[in-house]
């Protein structure tokens, strides 16, 4: 039998499915449409189509993110910063600080072998620093939001983005743009305007955090240059998994294992 | 507009307890009397005083006035669903939409003649400056008599006998306004009320303490800081003993708050003052209570009748709110041990810099006697600003992580 894990964040809808070994079978990300219900359907349907196997061999569900009452199958629903850690601590024993990144939240996620979370914060109020964010800014800079990765290659990094506004700091983008700065200098001094985020985060959930292993998920995490910024500005190595969007779906699949065989 | 809000609330109250053959239970006979006490502010018919939250509230009903500590207003805005439209007016007396939403939601009713106008006012520096500011900004816009109540930080004797000789100066402020004289025979009865009102809610909050809780989470929602409008009157009295009986009816039918309860929680500073559904989750689908506030709590001793004032001083001063915070933080474990806390939701409400700027200390304080906190960054009275899958996904997180935690207060 089959257990499937259903993440429905701001920005994509993810499903991973994995067998009684808790070994992934397969995995999907598609993007949240207006109509969430359609996007869970799709996720799951190409989850089912890439394992060969049909509805019947799923025996649970458990579903995670913003729309996670909207999955009707689910035997459960648990939160984003449980199913997170849940995935994170399978996929790297010993992460104790879990950094994550989605479309419109950023958390920090205290870690701990006994009780999963031990501590937790999320950005407030606004979505600066977040996918959302990112998405502006490869806007404002006629970039693609995939390929911004590289883009702080070669950078001496001596622009700052002050502006935590996701729309001041677009204007300030295009000032830069305007001046003649490098598009991998604002990308540089974006990138470290969110690891500074980031890092006040970790901060707040785990004031001794040096010496302790890190590991990030969240689809920010494969943008390698907000990840090499958050390793400046942390003074340490990230763990950064293969599917770092995924992690959610896949701490709920483990969900769905364990509480439908408890 | 508001009189007509209180009168029906009145009425519906009123009849919905006859429909019950005469029988309410303690939170309805609560709302009663906030209506009522709404309908006299309300009135045109009584003298007024607007004040801050730490005013001596029975000194003032003693005197014959209704007094009432502005961020009521605030908060009924918000519980009837109007606050909203009406702070975007305080925007026009220069209030930044960074201020605490209380004050911007009473300068704005101000503005719209929603608050009536008062014989005198008295603002007192404690629980903060953004509240004396609210209240100057009402007697300049009403055109009346302000008196301000310096309470200090301390309560040294010199600390309360200087608050003491403010508050007589108070009774003669409001001679000179108002013409009313102050009877210290009736002084003595409003006090002795005082004091029995007092004894009783310590009783209450005792045998809320009980594991599992007679109270559910809303039964002492806003309780204490709301029964200080009422002390001195036979109504505060009976409204306590109706709790009272309730909650000991309640044990002694071995009846929770909430069935089955499964975790205690402390709600830190006010709460959410508009409807929302973050207790009916915490209830329903974690069979969580919050079992205190940490403005539930009586920080002071009885007053004497015959001197009241100087026992006044010392209430006033005791609120944990006033002087440094460590004192607040010290209070805050008490209350976590003694009603056996597992968790702690912090409202962090927005613009209150006597919440946030502490926010750090109160959650590494808890978190010595084991107690993590949920900060939570909402705007307690303005609801348009309330997200709620946000707040929810917060809400929820923070009870996952409860439940696989052990309970600090088992292996005691
Ligand atoms: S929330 Fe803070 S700023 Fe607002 S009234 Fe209360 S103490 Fe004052």
């Amino acid at each position: 039998m089959y257990y499937l894990g259903i993440d429905i964040g701001s920005l994509s809808c993810d499903a991973v499915l994995i067998d009684e070994g808790k070994n992934v079978k397969a995995s999907s990300v598609v993007p949240t449409g207006a109509r969430n219900r359609e996007s869970i359907a799709l996720a799951t349907e190409i989850v089912m189509s890439r394992a060969g196997i049909t509805g019947r061999d799923v025996k649970a569900t458990v579903s995670t993110g913003y729309g996670r009452d909207r999955v009707e199958e689910k035997i459960a629903s648990v939160t984003e910063i449980t199913c997170h850690a849940k995935g994170m601590q399978a996929l790297r024993a010993g992460a104790e600080v879990l950094i994550d990144i989605g479309g419109q939240d950023s958390k920090c996620i205290h870690m701990s072998d006994k009780t999963a979370v031990v501590n937790f914060a999320m950005n407030d109020k606004c979505a600066a620093g977040t996918g959302r964010f990112l998405e502006a800014m490869a806007r404002a800079l006629q970039v693609d939001i995939g390929e911004m990765g590289g883009l702080d290659k070669g950078a001496r990094g001596g622009v700052t983005i002050s502006s935590m506004c996701t729309v001041f700091a677009e204007s300030e983008v295009v000032s830069l743009i305007a001046e003649g700065t490098g598009v991998n200098e604002i990308v540089k001094g974006l990138n470290r305007s969110i690891a500074a985020r980031t890092v006040s985060l970790v901060k707040r959930v785990i004031p001794d955090y040096q010496g302790r292993p890190v590991a990030m998920s969240g689809g920010v995490a494969k943008n390698d240059g907000v990840v090499r910024a958050i390793e400046e500005a942390l003074g340490c190595s990230v763990f950064v998994p293969d599917m770092p969007d995924t992690v959610g779906a896949f701490g709920a699949a483990l969900f769905a294992l364990e509480r439908s065989t408890q | 507009m508001l009189i007509n809000y209180f009168d029906d609330l009145e009425k519906g109250i009123v009849s919905s307890i006859n429909d019950q053959g005469g029988k309410a239970s303690p939170r309805k006979l609560y709302s009663l009397e906030i209506a009522r006490l709404g309908k006299r502010l309300y009135s045109g018919s009584n003298k007024v005083a607007w004040c801050g939250v730490t005013a001596p509230f029975d000194l003032l009903h003693a005197m014959g006035l209704t007094s009432c500590f502005v961020e009521f207003i605030g908060a009924m805005l918000a519980s009837t669903g109007m606050a909203g439209s009406i702070i975007e007016e305080s925007d026009h007396a220069g209030y930044s939409s960074d201020a605490c939403s209380y004050h911007r939601a009473i300068m704005g009713a101000a503005m719209k003649d929603l608050m009536p106008a008062p014989e005198i006012l008295v603002g007192t520096t404690v629980p903060c400056s953004g509240g004396l500011a609210v209240i100057e900004n009402l007697a300049r816009h009403f055109d009346k008599p302000l008196f301000i109540l310096h309470i200090p930080q301390g309560d040294s004797d010199s600390d309360v006998a200087y608050l003491a000789s403010q508050m007589k100066d108070l009774t003669g402020f409001v001679t000179e306004h108002t013409g009313i004289a102050l009877d210290r025979g009736r002084l003595k009865a409003v006090i002795e009320k005082t004091n029995e009102a007092r004894g009783i809610v310590n009783e209450i909050f005792d045998l809320a303490k009980h594991c599992p809780s007679p109270a559910n989470s809303k039964d002492l929602n806003n309780f204490l800081i709301t029964m200080a409008l009422f002390l001195g009157s036979d109504e505060s009295v009976s409204l306590a003993r109706a709790y009272r009986e309730e909650f000991a009816q309640r044990l002694s039918e071995n009846r929770s708050g909430v069935h089955d309860e499964k975790v205690r929680l402390l709600w830190i500073q006010n709460r959410i003052q508009f409807k929302n559904p973050l207790v009916d989750t915490l209830e329903k689908e974690y069979r969580a209570v919050i079992v205190s506030d940490e403005l539930n709590s009586i920080t002071w001793g009885p007053i004497d009748p015959d001197d009241p004032f100087e026992g006044l001083a010392r209430r006033a001063i005791s609120i944990p709110f006033n002087g440094v915070t460590q004192r607040r933080i010290d209070h805050l474990k008490q209350l976590a041990r003694n009603y056996k806390i597992q968790g702690a939701i912090n409202p962090c409400n927005w613009g209150c810099r006597q919440g946030t700027g502490t926010r750090g200390l109160v959650e590494a304080g808890l978190r010595e006697v084991g107690v993590p906190v949920l900060n939570l960054e909402v705007d307690c009275v303005d609801e348009r600003k309330f997200t709620e899958g946000q707040f929810r996904t917060r809400i929820e997180a923070f009870m996952e992580m409860i439940q696989t935690r052990p309970n600090p207060w088992q292996q005691h």
